[in-house]
Formats: C-alpha cells, sequence, structure tokens
C-alpha cells in the first residue's frame, strides 16, 4: 500500500542544511496499522508529511497504491489525496467558520456526491455526534471536535488514514476514548492506518511499531499483544 | 529529484498514473460550496470589511458618475440657454441658404438671428435700440420670457413675435412714449408693438451691436421692409442648432470644411470664457475626487482582501489535504469574489444611485432647473470598477492562496503565511493606473497622480526607515506605555511602513480635495464678488465723464473709474515688422472670448481687423482698444519689470504678458503704434502683466503711461452697479447723454453666479464623498494588523499588564503612525497641488501653511482615535478568549 525507498529530506536553515530524514526504506501493506514513535525533532512528523504526500523529499521516493509521489506535482499529489487519503491531526484542524455537519460533508462534496449530507450525518451518529451536527467547532469540546475529524477522514472513504498524535491535545481519559473510535473505524473501513505518536501505549495498540531517532529507523517491531487489545478494545 | 537517485527509483506504472484524474467540482457543488463558505465567513466578520470596501467603490463611483453625468448634463443645458442653441454658427455675413437645408436633413433643428443697431421712432420720440430679427423657430434652447405690460413679471412664450409685430424691453416704451399697441417704426416698416420682452436667453452673445441698446425683436420676415440692412451695414448674423450631440459634430465639421476660417462653429464653452473656466474647473474637481474615490476604495479593496487571504492560508491548506486541488480552490475563491462583487454591485449600484439623489435634494435649491434623466453608463461604470478593483486589488492576494503549502495542517511555521508583496502590489498599481486612464481619460491628471502617489512611496520609504529604524532594541520594554509603543513599532516595522503608506496616500487624497477645493471656491468668489458692476458704459466723451458722476450720485449709484481708450494697431517692433505667433485656432489673435473683452478690446466703431494695411502702407498686426491710466487696474498684477511710479513719464507702455510673448515684445522694446488719422506713436515696454479676464470687468492688453496718447482723442469707458429697479435710469441716462452706449451684462453675471454656485455645492458634495472612502481605508488599514495586536496583548495582559498600559501604548503607536503619514501626506499634497493647479486647473500655487501643521495633527488624532477605537477589544476581550480564538 505504502512504499518508501530511501527517502531523504534535508532542509536548509541558517546554520547549514539539516538532514530531517536519512534515507528511509520502508513498506506498509494495506489494512495495516502502524504507529511511527521518536522523540521531538526525530523526523517523524515529517515522515509522516511525506507518505501523505503533503510535501516531497529531496530524494528517495514515497509510493502510494503504485502511485509514485515524485514522479506527481502538488496538482496530482492532492487528487490523489482527495481519492486515497484521510487525516486526524493533533490540533483537529476543523474547518472554523464550517459546523460540524459541513465539515464532515466537505470531502464528500469534493467527490460531487450528491449524497454528501446523508452520509456525513450517519458519521456524526456514528462517532456519536449525531446531536451535534450543526455546532461549530468552538463550541465543541476537543474531544468531541477530534471525533468530528476523526469522523471527516472516514468521509472520504479513504484506504489510507495518517493520524499526527491523535491524542495529543487531549486529556488521558477522552484521548483513550478517542483512539478506541479510531481503531474500531479503521477495522470497520479496513483501512491502513499511520500513526505518529510519542505515547508507547498507543503505539502498542498498532500491529507494527517503527522507532526514529535523528531521521533514522532503528526499529520496526511487529506488537505481538496487537491483536488480542484491539478485541478488547472493539468489545468495549 | 536528486540524478544519483533516478535510477533506484520505482518508477510508478504510467497506467496508474494517469488514473490520478481531477474531478472538477461540479457548478452546483462549488456554487453551494462557496455560498456556504461566503456565508460562514460573513457570519464571521471576515468579508464585511472587504464587502464593504467594493460596496463603497460601487457606491462611490456610481453615484458620483450618475451625479456628475447629469450634472453635466444639466449644466451643458444651461450653458446652452445662454445660447439659445447646442451650437452657433456665427461670421463675417450671411451663410450660404445650403448649409442650413443641409442641417435640416441632419435632423436639426435650426434657426437665425440679426442683430443691428438700429433708431425706432414713434409719434413721441425716438430711441437707439439693438434690434434683434429671429426666425420663427428662435430660441432652439431656453425660454423667452414677456409680458403683456412693462416693468411686469413675465411668462415664458414659444417663438418670437411673429411677422408684423415686435417686442421690445420694457424701458423702450417711456423713451418712445408709446405703449403696448403702438406702432413704431424700424426703417422703413411700421410694425406694432404687442409684448415687453422680459429675458432672452442669448442677450448677452451676439457681440457689440448685441449689447448697445435696449432690444427690439421682430421677425426675419419684416427684415426688408425696414430697408435698414444696405450694403456696408453692420449686422450680426448668427444661425443656431440643436440637436442630436452626435449629429451637431458630424455637422460641424462638415461645415469647418466648407467655411474656410469666414464662418466659426461654436458651443457655450468657446462663447463664454467664465462658464467654460467654471464647467472646465468642476469637471476635473469632479474626475479628481471619483479618481480619489476609486484610488481608496481599491486600496481598502486590496488592504482586506489581503487579510481575508491570510486569514485563509489555513483552510485552504486543510482544504487540500482534503484533496482540493489549485485549480479547484482557485475557483471555490474566485467564485466566492464573484458572487460578492455581484451581490456588492447590486447594493452599491442602490445606494449610489441612493446618494445621487440625497445630493440633487440637497442641491434643489440651487438647481432650479429639472436635470435630464442619466444614462445606463455610470451603472456600467460603477459595475467594471468593482470587477477591475477585484481584479487587480483582491486577486492577487487570493492568488497567492494556490501556493499554500498542505503541510501547513502539521508545521504553521512554514512559509505562505505571509503574502509576497512586488506582485500583488505591481498587480495592483498597474489596475488602479488602467482604471485612472479608463475612467478620466486625460493622461496629465492621470500621470501628476501617479507621480504624486511614487513620490509619497519614495520619501515614505526613506523616512520610515530611518524614523523607525533607530537603535536596537531588545523585547518589549513592557515597563511604560512610551517604550512599550516605541518597541512594537519598531518590530512591526513591516507593517507600519504600509500602515503609513496608506494613511499617508489617504491623507493627501483627502487635502488635496479640501485645499483645491477651498481654493476653487475663493476663487470663484473672487471672480465675480458682490456688487460686481453689472452695466457697462462707453463712447462716453471727456466732457460727458463729470455729468455722467453727477447723474450716478444724484440717483444712488456709485460711479466707478472710467478708463480712457482709444483704437491703436502695432506697426513695428525695435523698428522691425512684428511676426506674431497667434494660436491656429484662435480667431481673434488668441484674444479671451469674454464679455470683458468684448467691452474692453473690441467696442467702437472702426477696430482694424488683423493684417489690415495701414494708410502708409506699414502692416498693423495687432489691432487693440487700448488705454492710459497712472493706477494699475484691480485684477491685474505686474509680473516683469515695474508699474509707473508716483511721477508717471509719457512714452512708456504696459502689455499682458501672454499678449506680449504672442506678439514677440518684451521689456525694454520700443513699439509703434499706429493710432489712427495717419499718427505713429513710440512707446518703450516698461512693464508686463498678467490679467485676470473673466471678472467681468474691463481690462486693457495695452496700457499707455498717462500723457503718452494726449491730445490723440478717444472715449472713456466705465462701469455701473444697478439693481434691477434703477435699470430705468438708463432712459433718463441715454436721454441726457445721447451719444453713449450703455451695455447690460447683469443678466450674465447672475446666469454665471447660478452656475457657480452649483458646481461649488457640487464639489463640496464629492469631497464629501471622498472623506468616507478615506475612512473605510483608514478602518481597513487599522484592523489588517488587529490580529497580532490581539495575540500580542493578550500574552501581556496574561503577564499583568494593566489595561491602561496597552491603551496608552496602542495610543501613542497610532498617534505616532499618524503624525508621520500626516507630514508626508501634506508633503505629497502640496507637490501634486502644485501640479495640479498650475497644469490642470490653471490656477496659481501657493503654499498653504496651516495645512503643514494641520495635516500631521489632524493625522496624530485621527489615526489615534480610529486606531484606539478599533483595537478596544484588544483589552475588552478576556485573554483567554483571545489566545484560544486565535490558537
Amino acid at each position: 500500500m505504502i512504499r518508501i525507498d530511501n527517502l531523504v529530506k534535508r532542509v536548509p536553515t541558517s546554520e547549514g542544511e539539516l538532514v530531517i530524514l536519512k534515507g528511509i526504506s520502508l513498506q506498509i501493506e494495506a489494512a495495516e496499522t502502524v504507529a511511527i514513535v521518536g522523540a521531538s525533532g526525530s523526523g517523524k512528523s515529517t515522515l509522516l508529511g511525506l507518505m501523505a504526500g503533503l510535501d516531497t523529499g529531496s530524494s528517495g521516493d514515497v509510493s502510494l497504491d503504485g502511485h509514485s509521489l515524485s514522479a506527481l506535482d502538488e496538482e496530482e499529489r492532492a487528487m490523489l489525496r482527495g481519492q486515497l487519503v484521510g487525516f486526524v491531526f493533533q490540533s483537529f484542524q476543523l474547518l472554523p467558520s464550517l459546523t460540524a455537519l459541513e465539515n464532515v460533508m466537505l470531502p464528500i462534496e469534493l467527490k460531487n456526491d450528491s449524497r454528501a449530507r446523508e452520509k456525513a450525518t450517519q458519521l456524526l451518529t456514528r462517532v456519536g455526534l449525531g446531536e451535534r451536527c450543526h455546532h461549530y467547532p468552538n463550541q465543541l469540546s476537543g474531544g468531541e471536535q477530534q471525533r468530528v475529524a476523526i469522523a471527516r477522514a472516514f468521509a472520504s472513504e479513504a484506504r489510507i488514514l495518517f493520524a499526527d498524535e491523535p491524542t495529543g491535545n487531549l486529556d488521558s481519559a477522552t484521548g483513550a476514548r478517542v483512539i478506541e473510535l479510531l481503531f474500531s473505524l479503521n477495522k470497520e473501513y479496513a483501512t491502513t492506518l499511520v500513526l505518529v505518536t510519542h505515547d508507547e501505549r498507543l503505539a502498542r495498540q498498532c500491529h507494527r511499531t517503527i522507532r526514529l531517532v535523528a531521521g533514522q529507523v532503528v526499529s520496526d517491531e511487529i506488537n505481538a499483544d496487537t491483536e488480542a487489545q484491539a478485541e478488547v478494545a472493539h468489545e468495549h | 529529484m536528486s540524478t544519483e537517485l533516478q535510477g533506484t527509483l520505482p518508477t510508478a506504472a504510467p497506467a496508474a498514473a494517469r488514473a490520478v484524474r481531477a474531478e472538477a467540482l461540479s457548478a452546483s457543488t462549488l456554487l453551494r460550496l462557496s455560498l456556504r463558505l461566503l456565508w460562514r465567513d460573513w457570519q464571521g466578520g471576515e468579508l464585511r470589511l472587504l464587502f464593504l470596501a467594493l460596496v463603497m467603490a460601487v457606491t462611490s463611483v456610481t453615484g458620483i458618475a450618475l451625479f456628475t453625468d447629469r450634472l453635466e448634463r444639466a449644466l451643458l443645458a444651461e450653458s446652452a440657454n445662454m445660447l439659445a442653441a447646442d451650437r452657433v454658427l456665427s461670421g463675417r455675413g450671411e451663410a450660404p441658404q445650403e448649409w442650413l437645408a443641409e442641417a435640416e436633413n441632419r435632423g436639426l433643428q435650426t434657426a437665425m438671428t440679426m442683430s443691428f443697431g438700429s433708431m425706432v421712432f414713434s409719434d413721441n420720440g425716438n430711441v437707439l435700440v439693438s434690434a434683434k430679427a429671429v426666425s420663427s423657430d428662435y430660441p432652439l434652447r431656453g425660454q423667452l420670457v414677456v409680458a403683456e405690460q412693462p416693468f411686469s413679471v413675465g411668462a415664458p412664450i414659444a417663438g418670437g413675435p411673429p411677422p408684423g409685430e415686435v417686442w421690445v424691453e420694457s424701458r423702450v416704451l417711456p423713451a418712445l412714449g408709446a405703449a403696448i399697441g403702438d406702432t413704431v417704426y424700424v426703417g422703413e416698416a411700421a410694425l406694432r408693438v404687442t409684448r415687453v420682452i422680459v429675458q432672452e436667453p442669448d442677450r448677452q452673445q451676439g457681440g457689440m451691436m448685441d449689447n448697445a441698446g435696449p432690444r427690439l425683436m421682430l421677425n426675419t420676415a419684416d427684415v426688408p421692409a425696414t430697408q435698414v440692412i444696405q450694403v456696408g451695414s453692420r449686422v450680426n448674423y448668427r444661425y443656431l442648432f440643436a440637436g442630436d450631440e452626435a449629429e451637431l459634430l458630424a455637422y460641424e465639421d462638415w461645415v469647418d470644411a466648407l467655411a474656410a476660417g469666414e464662418f466659426r462653429m461654436t458651443d457655450v464653452r468657446e462663447e463664454s470664457a467664465e462658464v467654460a473656466e467654471a464647467l472646465s474647473r468642476a469637471e476635473s474637481f469632479l474626475l479628481l475626487g471619483s479618481l480619489f474615490a476609486v484610488l481608496l476604495a481599491g486600496v481598502a479593496i486590496a488592504l482586506t482582501a489581503r487579510r481575508y487571504a491570510e486569514r485563509h492560508f489555513d483552510y485552504v491548506a486543510i482544504l487540500k489535504t482534503l484533496g482540493c486541488t489549485s485549480g479547484q480552490i482557485m475557483s471555490l475563491y474566485l467564485s466566492i469574489q464573484v458572487v460578492l462583487v455581484v451581490i456588492a454591485i447590486v447594493i452599491g449600484s442602490f445606494l449610489g444611485w441612493a446618494i445621487h439623489a440625497l445630493i440633487l435634494q440637497a442641491l434643489s435649491a440651487v438647481i432650479p432647473i429639472v436635470l435630464p434623466p442619466a444614462g445606463s453608463s455610470p451603472y456600467v461604470v460603477g459595475s467594471l470598477t468593482a470587477f477591475i478593483c477585484l481584479l487587480s486589488f483582491a486577486l492577487p492576494p487570493l492568488l497567492s492562496l494556490r501556493k499554500t503549502s498542505p503541510l501547513r495542517v502539521l508545521r504553521k511555521d512554514l512559509d505562505g503565511n505571509t503574502l509576497s508583496a512586488r506582485l500583488p502590489y505591481g498587480i495592483g498599481f498597474a489596475g488602479a493606473l488602467v482604471l485612472m486612464l479608463w475612467y478620466s481619460q486625460d493622461v496629465l491628471l492621470t500621470a501628476i497622480l501617479v507621480l504624486a502617489v511614487a513620490g509619497v512611496v519614495l520619501v515614505l520609504s526613506a523616512l520610515s526607515w530611518w524614523l523607525l529604524r533607530s537603535s536596537t532594541s531588545v523585547g518589549m520594554k513592557a515597563g511604560s506605555a512610551w517604550k512599550l509603543a516605541m518597541s512594537a513599532t519598531r518590530r512591526r516595522r513591516k507593517q507600519n511602513t504600509l500602515q503609513v503608506l496608506v494613511f499617508s496616500l489617504t491623507i493627501m487624497c483627502l487635502l488635496v480635495l479640501t485645499l483645491l477645493r477651498t481654493d476653487l471656491v475663493e476663487d470663484w468668489q473672487a471672480q465675480i464678488p458682490e456688487n460686481t458692476p453689472n452695466h457697462f458704459l462707453m463712447n462716453v466723451t471727456g466732457e460727458q465723464v463729470a455729468g455722467i458722476e453727477t447723474f450716478f450720485r444724484g440717483n444712488g449709484v456709485e460711479p466707478n473709474q472710467f478708463f480712457p481708450m482709444m483704437s491703436a494697431g502695432i506697426t513695428r517692433i525695435n523698428g522691425e515688422t512684428p511676426r506674431p505667433r497667434w494660436d491656429e485656432d484662435d480667431d481673434d489673435e488668441g484674444e479671451q472670448n469674454s464679455v470683458t473683452e468684448r467691452a474692453g478690446g473690441q467696442s467702437g466703431a472702426g477696430a482694424a481687423a488683423e493684417g489690415e494695411q495701414g494708410e502708409d502702407g506699414r502692416r498693423r498686426v495687432s489691432n487693440r482698444q487700448v488705454t492710459w491710466t497712472s493706477q494699475l487696474p484691480r485684477d491685474n498684477q505686474i509680473v516683469a519689470g515695474s508699474w509707473w511710479g508716483d511721477d508717471p513719464q509719457p512714452g512708456f507702455v504696459s502689455l499682458e504678458d501672454d499678449y506680449a510673448e504672442r506678439l514677440g515684445a518684451s521689456l525694454g522694446d520700443i513699439i509703434e503704434f499706429d493710432v489712427g488719422q495717419g499718427q505713429y506713436i513710440e512707446a518703450q515696454v516698461q512693464s508686463l502683466r498678467s490679467v485676470r479676464w473673466d471678472t467681468m470687468q474691463p481690462n486693457f492688453f495695452v496700457i499707455f503711461s498717462p500723457g503718452t496718447l494726449d491730445g490723440l482723442g478717444g472715449t472713456y469707458l466705465s462701469t455701473a452697479l444697478m439693481a434691477t429697479e434703477q435699470k430705468v435710469l438708463i432712459n433718463e441716462l441715454l436721454r441726457q447723454f445721447p451719444t453713449i452706449v450703455v451695455i447690460e451684462i447683469d443678466a450674465l453675471i447672475a446666469q454665471i453666479q447660478t452656475i457657480i454656485a452649483q458646481v461649488t455645492s457640487a464639489i463640496e458634495l464629492i469631497a464629501y464623498l471622498v472623506l468616507g472612502c478615506g475612512a473605510l481605508v483608514l478602518l481597513a488599514c487599522v484592523t489588517a494588523t488587529l490580529d497580532e495586536r490581539f495575540r500580542e496583548n493578550a500574552i501581556l495582559r496574561t503577564l499583568g499588564a494593566g489595561r491602561k498600559l496597552i491603551l496608552s501604548s496602542l495610543c501613542i503607536e497610532f498617534a505616532g503612525i499618524g503624525l508621520i503619514a500626516g507630514l508626508i501626506a501634506t508633503l505629497g499634497a502640496e507637490g501634486s497641488l502644485y501640479y495640479l493647479q498650475t497644469q490642470v486647473f490653471q490656477q496659481e500655487f501657493t503654499l498653504h501653511y496651516w495645512a503643514w501643521l494641520a495635516g500631521p495633527l489632524i493625522g496624530m488624532g485621527v489615526i489615534a482615535v480610529l486606531g484606539v477605537a478599533a483595537t478596544r477589544r484588544v483589552v475588552n476581550t478576556s485573554p483567554l478568549t483571545v489566545l484560544r480564538h486565535i490558537g
């Protein structure tokens, strides 16, 4: 589903060039859930941005569902994101001037789907916000906003979901509930989930944990107890 | 992609890559999305200022265009009344009949008048009248007002007297000892007096012969019977035309080609220098006002669109992560703008109409005439202005939204949160230039404004850099309001420079309009002040002067100065035959075609035409009515040399400066004059004078020092102020001094004063409208930096800064910016006024000293009040709310 080959990202700084990612190569299969962990500044968010086609690497390549991102320009990458990718961000990134319902409708409408309202309402009900469809983001709590963001991510029927510190702005109880919802929907929609976090507990809920240190992959492990935990979460 | 890695890269399947295809947003989705965003942005207040700026642009441009369009038509109609036609053809004889037939073929209305001096007799007396024979369609424009009895109120009537009848001005009847219904004799024709003329539209337009006595009007059909027109008679033929402007222009070209200088077609602008000047200045002012309104609205649009765009970077980044392409984003934002513009056009057009209606309502007292309805062009102009403003001012910042990196959703620090300054400003400048040129069709006016703006930008760049740079400082210096304000000013140097620029330009526009308005109004008031003499007395002999003075004093009229006057032609300058440079278009040696000049420069019999041969073969290149006086006349100013002192010596002459230039004469030159009857005198040019020709007072191109023309004869010219009820005195005056000629210009003065009152009110209202635009720009500019101020001050308050400290610091910061802006604005205003007044408005430029104090002080006060008022919320909103809202 996702293939990364020798990906390098350099950025110019006032003190010279800074290499954020130093030749990363990995492969993520369809429906796999992968956590990318690492300390602040390890390059995990940069890697997520490059995998999602939000930016391009200095060298190397990322391919999503067979599409080499380096061969695409920003316009084509945007189209690819629209078709393949969904996002959940630490800061929710809802459009403040749209209601919860309109935020979720947006990716559906961008696909010219006439059933946008119906689908969005269903999704909001699914995330437990059926009653708050017409609230604006600033009228919702952090947890609720993140649930709207999750509903929006699945609204586009994306096959790959990228989540950047999805619980970073939430307290642990709310965070746990949001994660539970995320995994549950992920399983329901059989989506490939790539999750950036520094929360080891959250990482353990994924099939696989990739650890980054100073822009390099230092470990790439399958989590043994993932299935069990996922089951528990699902039942709960 | 780096080349060394190319080989190792997996090449994506071409088929798969092609599968990545953007489905264009359907029109309905696009419209729905844009309307939703528009509505939300409107509710959020983000679009309000942009919308307001657009509405203001449409309102001001449509309002001003509607008003000027209708006023222009009205003023031209009013002015056409002074001609009794739209165009007048006049010349040195009768025009060929086929010319008139051609005019009628072209669908033009035609009429003709013949003016000549004639004695009229009755059984009881006689009087010299200025007779005017009119054809049956006279007048084509304006109204002839007649009464049934002398000295009574009249009513308009269609057409002139029918054959067999004459109409006369009231005072003719007592002079003849006749009454309505009596028969009078004009030459050999016996005609019955049936009505009294109260008002005649083109009373002053027929030249000297039309003003040399009271009016008697007859039908052209009766002229042959009078037998007064003989070969060599002085008759002024005028052919009147009215109709469609395009047709008139075409006919004018047709006639010009055939006339070969013998005939000349004129409109009111050429006929009356006084009105033409007022009209052209008012037009330039209105145009300038509209240009400023457009420019200011454009700046407001640019500022608000920029802020709108900056607030939408995150928005676009999110849309991009959701798969929106740049094209879709542009379509979305463009449709928002188009919807916004269309709504702004609808509302602005309505408001523009309302404003122009309000202006007209306010002016109803000074615009007694019914205005012709406006055409559709003002609405088109307003709508196009909105689109051009949007394209040039709002689109560039919105276009830059397209480049927003989607990575902003992860990293806020990414570039893209600030707009590239040069391109939008460049496009905005180009747009403003196109708008101004299209709007004014006046390269000079546009060039002056562009230069003024460029000058302000230049001065500002240097000054603001120097003033704001000062020493570098660390931290916010939050100890005192002064230090806090200074450090804030330095930290926001870039935005502040932009703010100072916008403030400077706005204040400059407002200062230019205010100062220009004041100067124009003062100038007009000075042109024809109250109690301007409204009658000319000519052909007065030296012996009659004392008697006339006594007559006036005895009847409560203050006598004025008597100017001696005689006809003289120039034959030599420094012994050479002069080769004057008269302008091609100036028939009459380029002289001012004003009533004054008609009175002062061409009066009396025997004024020789240009180039006439003198009696001994010497060629007279210019023939003028000249005078001699020891006192410099009121409307004259010495521009070179000196006026004769307390003991003037004969043998010197003073020339009007433009006339001297065209003649090729300068100070110290010896000029030989042909003073008639084979006599020549020489005089040395001692001074050059500038003369104000539009004051309706006697003025002369050539003034001799007293004694130069002694013993050469000549007559006197004077003026008198007589109220309507005193006009009957003219009869008695003419009875006592039958050889003098009285020219009545009271009606003309009243007409000119009405027109001036109208244009004065009009320019004042336009100035207020532009002030409104200026206020909007100032508000938009202050609001532009609101976000950052909110954030900064919320942090300061969180850290314990008091409300008073923050408010004082804001006040000081804005006052400082206002002071600098006011100073630069005054500099720019004076610079542009210099060019505007000397090049466009033909006025004299003097520095406006008070503006140098008022400009900076007003700038400081207004910006401080406006700034603090707009940013008051900064301290009135809880820091938590601000921080949560801004994030």
